[in-house]
């Protein structure tokens, strides 16, 4: 069923805090994800062409860098892209099969890829670029928030959240219940004001991509240290300034 | 948006069968059609032609099409499906519709179902429409023209038909020559409007809105994420017609409507009407590809702002 489920005030709202600040950009969550779902529920996730000159594949993160700003204030922003398991998904909505589809219980959103026929639209209805198509399966394939990671039983309870957030090296990546105000995730967007991206399309995404923090650590200026400590300096400076 | 040979046709070809469908119905209920038991069926065998052509090209860029039948399931919020459910309802009352006049001529019953035929198809001309205006990230197809223009187009085309079918049949295209005229003419101006409005209208975000830094002002690509294009780069990252845009949109206004309509006058008044509406037939078919090309090519995918195209 594409129609969308009736929003249960009480339900999980799973999804992902991505740290634009700590981000170094190292695709290590590209990679580990990968590495997971071409095993997991989405498997294979095939690569085209992988040792030729023009090698391809689907992959469910990718790391974008960009420059903000500009002059004194501006940095570079490494910048991981996946999907944003929205609460008004029009990928869903447009499947003509009920092959995508958004759970009621923690709002993931999935590919049923038994019933999907491979028309593309719900990549067209992505305005994030969330879903690769799988040329060799003809089937549409996308993040499915480790959905057999997160509650599987047989791995210990520290592992069960998403392989790209399992293995961030510098901790950018978060995951969690929005739903819960007391949950890691709502903090994190809480205290550092987390946003949506394009809010203006109107899709509600789920994650929440936390800014790069804007407080340096303040410094004293290095052409006045001679006003500090050293006599026979402050001596010498008075001296020389004459 | 990657300009696909399948879905060039989908659209091109449903939308002269339904035209043409809604336009035999509209002639019968008028009773403008020869006394002919056979003009009738053999005009809905050509627009049935049209639209399963152009349906089962559709089919050929699923990546699994043996699964197509699944596409019915879920009219209640996908306009692809409401195409596919509306396509074949409308297949039986259009076999019915020659049937009918086949046995019993124009009897109302006959004009009831043929009209019921003729909205069918029209309805599904809207539903193809409707695909492309519903997708929010694409301004060039989620705006108001979008629908009107492949209303207009696919009964214009549909006239085009007509007229070919009445100059072959009878010698003469007389009305259906000055209907092409009229709505080519009402087409032509509504491509105009549509292009005019694209070509004003703002990006639907930026690429700081895109990556929530709106406080840096301008963000600007740095490092891309792989050196080759992707799924996402080779389906909605397509840029080669933006180049030749404004040359193609002359071309398809002469080819499409201009030419078309002129001959189709010029038949209309008698000049060898069958030879000038078969050329007039076929520079539309060609000028519609293009147009449709356009569509397709000139069409930017807010997901491409991640690339910086």
């Amino acid at each position: 069923m594409t129609s969308l489920p009736t929003p249960d005030p009480g339900a999980k709202k799973l999804g992902l805090v991505i740290d634009l600040d700590t981000c170094v950009g190292c695709h290590a969550c590209a990679v580990n994800c990968k590495e997971w779902n071409t095993g997991g529920h989405a498997a294979p996730l095939p690569d085209y062409d992988p040792y030729g000159k023009e090698p391809d594949g689907v992959w469910f993160n990718r790391i974008h860098s960009y420059e903000a700003g500009c002059g004194e204030a501006s940095r570079t922003v490494n910048f991981p892209r996946s999907c944003l398991h929205c609460e008004n998904p029009q990928c869903v909505t447009v499947c003509p099969t009920g092959a995508s589809y958004k759970r009621v219980e923690d709002g993931i959103v999935l590919v049923d890829m038994d019933k999907c026929i491979g028309c593309k639209l719900c990549s067209w209805a992505c305005p994030y670029g969330a879903r690769e198509f799988d040329e060799l399966a003809g089937v549409m394939k996308k993040c499915t928030l480790c959905i057999d990671r997160i509650y599987n039983e047989t791995l210990p309870a520290e592992e069960r959240e998403p392989a790209c957030v399992a293995t961030c090296p510098s901790r950018a990546r978060h995951f969690g219940d929005f739903n819960d105000p007391e949950s890691k995730v709502s903090k994190l967007v809480a205290q550092r004001g987390g946003v949506e991206l394009m809010p203006e399309l109107g899709y509600k995404p789920v994650n929440r991509y936390l800014p790069p923090r804007q407080a340096q650590i303040q410094t004293a200026p290095r052409e006045r240290a001679a006003e500090g400590g050293n006599k026979l300096l402050r001596l010498l400076d008075k001296v020389l300034s004459r | 948006m990657k300009p696909a040979a399948s879905v060039l046709l989908l659209t091109t070809l449903t939308g002269f069968g339904y035209g043409l469908l809604a336009w035999l119905a509209l002639f019968a209920l008028l009773g403008l059609l020869p006394a002919s038991r056979w003009f009738m069926p053999v005009g809905v065998v050509v627009a049935l032609g049209f639209a399963a052509s152009g349906l089962i090209a559709s089919m050929l860029h699923l990546g699994r099409p043996e699964r197509a039948w699944r596409a019915f399931s879920q009219w209640r919020s996908s306009w692809l499906s409401r195409e596919g459910v509306a396509s074949l309802a409308s297949f039986p009352p259009a076999l019915g519709f020659a049937a009918l006049w086949w046995g019993m001529g124009p009897a109302p019953v006959t004009v009831i179902v043929g009209l019921v035929a003729g909205a069918l198809g029209l309805v599904t001309v809207y539903c193809t429409a409707m695909i492309y205006a519903s997708l929010k990230p694409i301004r060039q197809w989620n705006n108001k023209h979008t629908a009107p223009n492949y209303m207009l187009l696919a009964l214009f085309s549909g006239a085009m038909l007509m007229a070919l079918l009445l100059a072959c049949w009878t010698g003469q295209a007389g009305l259906a020559g000055l209907l092409v005229l009229l709505a080519g003419l009402l087409a032509a101006a509504a491509k105009l409007a549509y292009w005019r409005f694209i070509d004003t209208q703002k990006p639907l975000a930026t690429l700081a809105s895109a990556t929530g830094l709106t406080r840096y002002g301008e963000v600007r690509p740095l490092d891309a994420p792989h050196f080759t294009e992707n799924y996402v780069l080779r389906e909605m990252g397509y840029q080669i017609a933006r180049k030749h845009a404004a040359r193609l949109r002359r071309i398809t206004i002469a080819t499409a409507f201009l030419l078309p309509s002129l001959l189709a006058l010029l038949a209309g008044l008698g000049l060898v009407p069958a030879l000038l509406i078969i050329l007039a037939t076929l520079l539309t078919a060609m000028g519609l590809f293009i147009e449709r090309w356009l569509f397709f090519a000139e069409a930017t995918h807010v997901a491409t702002l991640y690339y910086g195209r």
